[in-house]
Order: C-alpha cells, then sequence, then structure tokens
C-alpha cells in the first residue's frame, strides 16, 4: 500500500487507498509514522485522505491510533477526510470519531487546520 | 584444429619400401645416396635438405673394399683404393646444390663429435641466447661428406608422452647456434641471415628473410600439424630409375628421408596420426612458408590460472545468490565463452591457450559447492521443519489455552431456567484476539461480555487472556453500572500494554428476575435483540471508543427491558466483515435477513448455529480474516413465571 503525500502550506495530505488490514497494516504503520513525525508537529496537520480506503480492520485502526498519539505527543494535529461508506461506519461503530476529527472533504479538513492550507488547496 | 596443406613448396623424397625392393636395403652404399642427391639435384631445387643422417665412414666405400682384396687380387684392390670414397661421391654430390645436413642433439657429449658443429651465424637481440636450451653433445655428419653442405640443421623433436607437439627450432651447443633443418633450409633457400629477437608475450622470434618464426624463450616452438599428405612424398626409387621427371622439382624444398617399414623412424603428431619422421621437417618448413606457427605465450600459464580462479571466484560469489540452474547456465556460458575465445585465438592468431583445466577447475569448485550449498539448504529446510513443528505445537498450545479460557454456557447454566446462553468462538488463524465471557455475579444478574483485541496471533491472544481476567475482576468490583465496569478495566489494561494494542468490548448485565439489561459498548458492534412475534433489531450504537484508545473516558450505560423470550446476540466484527471470495463483506443487511428466519421458540443454540452456518457459506472457499465471535442469550422470564409452568 503506497501512500500519496501531498503538502498545502503547513498541513500534509496522504492519500490511503485500497484495504487496511492485519496483512498490510505494519508497513503502512512505519510510512504513516515518518510522515506524521516530519510533519504533524508544532501547530502543522496531517489530514489522512480516506476517499481511496475501502476497508479499514481493527489492526488498521491501531495504526491511526498510534498515528494520533504520536501527533498529540508532537503538538500537531491529525485528522481524517472523505471517508466512503463501509469505513465511515467502521469509524462511527468503534467510535474512532472520537478519536479523530472526521471532514466530509479534505478542503474541509484543511480549511478546519489553517487559511493558508486551505489556500493552497484552492490554488493547485 | 589441423593445419590445411596450402603449401606444395615441400617435397620428401622417400626411401621407402619400393626403393628398398628396388635397390636393396640400407644402409645403401654412399655412391647410391650421392646419385639420388645429384638425380633430385638436376631438377634444379631450391634447397635440399637430408633427413638422413651419416655420422660414420661408408662400409662400402671403395678404400674399406679393397682391404678385404689386399691378398686375393691386389691388382683390384689398388684399382679400388685409386677410386674416390663413397663419402666424398656424395660430398660432391651436395655441393653441387645448396645443402642442409643435420645436427642431432645430444643430452650427454659423444667423444668422436668434439668441439661445436658447423653452424650458420646467427644474430642474438636482446639476450634471447642465454635462454636457449643447450645441448651438452651432438652428432653430425663424417667431414667428407659434411664438406658438400652449406647449411646445418638441427634434429630435435621434442616428444611429450611420445606426442611430437612442439618443434626445438634453435638449440645451442656451446658457443654455436643451430636453428632446425626446416629453418635452416629456408634460410639457404633464401640465402638470408638468421636473426634471434624478442617477441611479445616473453616469447621469442627467429627472422630470416621475410619470415618470422615464434618460439618459446627455451628455443622450442608449437607446430601447427597438418594430416598427413601423401601428395608430397616422391619415392627415391622413380627417381633412381628416372621415372619420375625431376623438373617437377624446380623451385622447391626438397626433404630426403626415409619412410620405408622397418626403418624406425616414425613419430606421432598431436592429431593422433603416426607420420614419418620427415614429414614433420616437411610440416614445419610448410608451417613456416604460410607464417602458421603456434604461439605459446609465456603469460599462457598465468592466463590460465588466472582464468580458473576468476572462474571460482565468480562461483563463490554467484552460488549463495542465486539458484543452482542459473548458477549452471552461468558456469556453462563462461566455459563455452573461454573455449570459444581460446579457439578463435588458435585459429587466428595462432596463439595457443589452454581453457580446458581452468574449465574443469571450475567445475570442480561447482560441484563441491552445489554439494556444500544442498547440505546447508538440507540443515535449513531442516531447521525450519523443526522450528514450523515448534511454533504450530505452540501455537496449538495457546489455541488450546485460549479455548480453554473460555466458559461452555451449557455447563455453567445447566441448571439455570431463567436463561438460555449459547456461545461460539472460531478463530480465524491458530489464535486470535476475540474472546467472549459470562458469568453469575450474584444469584440474579448475569454478565456477558463480548470482546476484540486489535490484531491477531500470538500477542494479541496474550493480551486477550490478561483483558479477560481484568474485565471479570472489574465486573466483580465495581457497583454501579456497566459503563464503569469498562472505565475500570480501561484503567487497568492500559497499564500493562506495552504494545499499545486496543479491545473493543460490548458489555451487558442481564437481570434475569426483572429482564432489564443494562449494556455498556467501547467500540465494538452493536448487539441484535429480537422479541417474540418482532423482528430482529440492532441497538442503538452509542457508546465510546474501543478500550485503551484514549486514557480516560467515561462509557456510558444503556438501559433496556426485554421482554419474556426476547433475546440478545453480540457478536465480533467476524461476522459482519466476513468476506466471500470477490471480497464482499456479510454486512449487517444480510445478518438481519438471516436473523429473520429464526422462529419465536428459537433457542440460543439455535441462533448461534444460524448465524454461523450463514456467514461460512457466505465466505464460501475465503479463508475466513478474522475470528468469528457469537454469544446469544434469551431470557425466560423470572423463576416465578416458569414455576407456575
Amino acid at each position: 500500500m503506497a501512500l500519496q503525500a501531498r503538502s498545502f502550506a503547513n498541513v500534509l495530505v496522504i492519500g490511503v487507498a485500497g484495504r487496511l488490514d492485519q496483512d498490510n497494516c505494519e508497513a503502512f504503520r512505519a510510512d504513516l509514522m515518518a510522515h506524521v513525525e516530519r510533519s504533524a508537529h508544532d501547530g502543522g496537520a496531517v489530514v489522512l485522505d480516506l476517499s481511496g480506503l475501502e476497508y479499514v480492520s481493527s489492526a488498521g485502526l491501531r495504526c491511526f491510533m498510534l498515528a494520533s498519539r504520536q501527533a498529540k505527543a508532537q503538538h500537531g494535529r491529525i485528522s481524517v477526510a472523505a471517508l466512503q461508506p463501509m469505513v465511515a461506519e467502521i469509524f462511527e461503530i468503534s467510535h474512532f470519531n472520537m478519536v479523530f476529527q472526521v471532514f466530509q472533504t479534505v478542503r474541509e479538513a484543511l480549511a478546519a487546520a489553517s487559511n493558508e492550507a486551505v489556500a493552497a488547496f484552492d490554488q493547485a | 584444429m589441423p593445419r590445411e596443406r596450402i603449401s606444395t613448396q615441400v617435397v620428401v623424397v622417400t626411401i621407402d619400401e619400393q626403393a628398398l625392393a628396388t635397390h636393396g636395403q640400407w644402409p645403401w652404399p654412399r655412391d647410391r645416396v650421392a646419385e639420388l642427391v645429384s638425380r633430385i639435384a638436376a631438377g634444379r631445387p631450391l634447397v635440399i635438405g637430408m633427413d638422413i643422417f651419416f655420422p660414420e665412414p661408408d662400409r662400402y666405400s671403395p678404400a674399406v673394399m679393397a682391404a678385404r682384396f689386399e691378398g686375393k687380387a691386389p691388382e683390384l684392390a689398388a684399382r679400388l683404393r685409386a677410386m674416390p670414397s663413397n663419402d666424398a661421391l656424395l660430398g660432391a654430390a651436395l655441393s653441387t646444390v645448396p645443402s642442409v645436413l643435420g645436427v642431432a642433439a645430444l643430452e650427454s657429449s659423444d667423444a668422436r663429435f668434439a668441439g661445436p658443429p658447423r653452424s650458420p651465424p646467427v644474430r642474438f637481440l636482446g639476450g634471447v641466447r642465454d635462454g636457449l636450451r643447450a645441448y651438452p653433445g651432438h652428432l653430425r655428419n663424417v667431414p667428407e661428406i659434411d664438406a658438400g653442405a652449406v647449411g646445418h640443421g638441427l634434429y630435435s623433436i621434442d616428444l611429450e608422452g611420445g606426442v611430437a607437439r612442439r618443434l626445438q627450432m634453435i638449440g645451442r651447443f656451446d658457443e654455436a647456434a643451430v636453428p632446425t633443418l626446416a629453418v635452416e633450409m629456408m634460410r639457404i633457400a633464401l640465402d638470408a641471415p638468421l636473426t634471434v629477437a624478442p617477441s611479445f608475450g616473453g616469447t621469442i622470434e627467429l627472422r630470416f628473410g621475410d619470415y618470422a618464426v615464434p618460439a618459446q624463450p627455451d628455443g622450442r616452438a608449437h607446430v601447427r600439424f597438418g594430416y598427413s599428405d601423401s601428395s608430397r612424398f616422391v619415392s627415391a626409387a622413380g627417381i633412381l630409375d628416372g621415372t619420375f621427371d625431376v623438373s617437377q622439382l624446380e623451385g622447391k624444398l626438397v626433404l630426403v628421408g626415409f619412410t620405408g617399414l622397418g626403418l624406425v623412424d616414425l613419430v606421432s603428431t598431436p592429431l593422433g596420426e603416426t607420420v614419418f619422421g620427415v614429414e614433420n621437417h616437411a610440416q614445419a618448413a610448410e608451417a613456416i612458408l604460410e607464417g602458421q606457427f603456434l604461439r605459446r605465450v609465456s603469460l599462457g600459464a598465468r592466463l590460465e590460472a588466472a582464468l580458473l580462479v576468476a572462474f571460482g571466484l565468480g562461483l563463490f560469489f554467484f552460488i549463495p545468490r542465486s539458484n543452482a540452474q542459473r548458477s549452471a547456465a552461468l558456469l556453462v556460458t563462461a566455459i563455452v565463452v573461454a573455449v570459444g575465445a581460446a579457439a578463435a585465438a588458435f585459429r587466428f592468431a595462432g596463439l595457443l591457450f589452454d581453457p580446458v583445466g581452468p574449465a574443469l577447475g571450475a567445475i570442480a569448485v561447482f560441484g563441491v559447492m552445489q554439494a556444500g550449498s544442498l547440505a546447508e539448504a538440507q540443515r535449513q529446510r531442516t531447521q525450519l521443519r523443526e522450528q514450523a513443528a515448534r511454533m504450530a505445537g505452540e501455537l496449538d498450545a495457546a489455541k488450546r489455552i485460549q479455548m480453554g479460557l473460555l466458559p461452555d454456557p451449557a455447563e455453567i447454566f445447566v441448571d439455570e431456567r431463567r436463561v438460555d446462553v449459547a456461545a461460539l468462538l472460531e478463530p480465524a488463524r491458530t489464535v486470535g484476539g476475540d474472546f467472549y465471557d459470562c458469568f453469575m455475579l450474584d444469584g440474579r444478574k448475569l454478565f456477558f461480555v463480548v470482546a476484540d483485541v486489535s490484531g491477531k496471533g500470538l500477542p494479541a491472544s496474550l493480551f486477550m487472556a490478561s483483558t479477560k481476567s481484568i474485565l471479570k475482576s472489574a465486573a466483580f468490583t465495581v457497583e454501579g453500572s456497566v459503563g464503569g465496569v469498562l472505565a475500570k478495566a480501561q484503567d487497568e489494561i492500559r497499564r500493562e500494554n506495552p504494545e499499545s494494542l486496543f479491545v473493543t468490548a460490548l458489555a451487558c448485565v442481564l437481570d434475569l428476575e426483572t429482564g432489564e439489561l443494562e449494556y455498556a459498548n467501547a467500540g465494538h458492534e452493536p448487539a441484535w435483540s429480537c422479541q417474540p412475534r418482532g423482528r430482529a433489531e440492532r441497538l442503538d450504537a452509542s457508546g465510546g471508543p474501543p478500550l485503551c484508545v484514549l486514557d480516560v473516558y467515561s462509557y456510558p450505560s444503556t438501559r433496556r427491558t426485554l421482554e419474556r423470550g426476547e433475546w440478545i446476540l453480540a457478536l465480533s466484527d467476524g461476522a459482519t466483515e466476513a468476506m466471500n471470495v470477490r471480497k464482499e463483506f456479510y454486512g449487517s443487511e444480510r445478518l438481519r435477513t438471516s436473523l429473520g428466519w429464526l422462529g419465536d421458540e428459537a433457542g440460543a443454540a439455535e441462533i448461534v448455529a444460524r448465524v454461523r452456518d450463514d456467514v461460512r457459506r457466505f465466505s464460501g472457499e475465503a479463508e475466513p480474516a478474522d475470528d468469528l465471535t457469537l454469544l446469544a442469550v434469551r431470557w425466560n422470564g423470572p423463576e416465578s413465571s416458569l414455576s407456575a409452568r
């Protein structure tokens, strides 16, 4: 599972696609943590664009949880955006929407992060 | 690759079976040899080379005969004495044409021939003279014959295992240096001086006229032999009786030698034929004419050794990094390339280089290494098998322990009529993170829970075991609400969670007397309930995130009162997120439909079996990705109502 990362001002948007489960979550976790360590600190933010994510298992949710903790420890922010219905239901049932701010679109997530970010997004 | 005969410059006049039959057995009187030489000379050849040796005076010379007639016929004896010796006749015949006689190299000195042989003047450049092979002794012809020759050539073929591979092109006798017969004949024919000079690769070269003959520093050379060719032979008989037209010899190099059987001068050449010794000289002469000499570069041996080392190192490097087929293919390619290169060097440059030794060496190295890596692979396989067996054994043990931790409701509630409980846990792969539990808190309160630890395998199952016992103890210690039980459990679990795992859990307490159900949800799949004559409904999804996701969280409790005969089904996501081969999910709608088929009187075991069967039927061939856990509780009503029946 390859991560697509795009920068908008101080916000990094990471596209997560496919299925995230026990089999591929370790590699995903390592990639994600590297991005979060670099970007989500001191006011910086990471937005996970889940529009391509079809399914996430509990092992995958754990990766999200660890990323969220890392961001919090670094005084950064992390949010998720553009969830497919299946993933949205998983987030709802597991109440991970108490862990992450969930946005309908990437743009909304950027807007919540900073004005510069959403401006950069609109220009792109 | 044998040399093809291009040149017909060389003719061999042979004293063969026919000549011996006509003119008597060998040795012939030398006047007859002289006649042969004279007749050849009449054909005006460029040069005559004698591969016949006359180290002693002829016993048929008139003077020798005279001694036998001295007493009996003094007149005859006197006339005989007056006649010239046969040796003188031969010498005279030889002097009428440019001719070359032989010097035979000896490994020890011969008292009859002290001092160096007559030799042509040879110029040496770059100190190559010192490297030449020096012979301690030699044989030469009697002085009368020798006087007729203008040149002297060496008879010495280096027989390696009886095979003439190398010809001593030039040899040293003290101060004198004598080139081989063929070289000397050609030098005389060209009337050119001979120079020996260093050449490339540590070899030397014999130069005369336009010719350059390569040789080893010791003076030996590899002759590129052709097949024996009878067309270069002319019988001495034909020349002596005049049936052979000697004008055909004009401008040729003529060698005179033996091929008659019984005259032992047979030599094996590397082509596996036995050729007459004289023909070696002829072939050498032709090879020089055609520039077909083989160079055994002195670097050759080192090159071969280097090639062997290169093959070996290549194999050392390649074999551990590749499979046997690829290594073998590489080896074969390398050998083919080496052999091809050697053949090309031989064919086009006359360079002699032997790739067979290195190739055999490389094959040996390959064999040894393959045997070694095969043994290593075998050892590793055995080790892996043992490891797998041990792991499987341990995982099986872990699975048995995990399953052993789960209570059997049928056993616990065997005497309980107010409630009907059934449960099932099917792990996806050996051990998993799901669990359920059910026990009585007191005489009327039933606690039951279904939980799922994130992840799978041993870490998840260990975490599951500790979580289960923590939940149980929290259920007994926390008074008040089920939400409080979850909060308390989270508090406990969080302290010993180095892997940051989390647990989803649905915990319920059912009052068996009143039917009052209180439940709290930590990120878990909501339970389903169904009233008699009603439809199966999913309970609300209120609650909080899984245990250990947030540091502190007060899980809310939800209450509802069950009707008599109403049942609750708690389950893990192994049901709704079960997948078929097309990667479709089972989903809650299929579950709802499946549950709809249950009758009002369906017991807990029937509910569990129905869902399990439906999920498995849906998954089909697909391997279960997650544990499947089901726990069904059907409330039959208070004890009083039941005993009234």
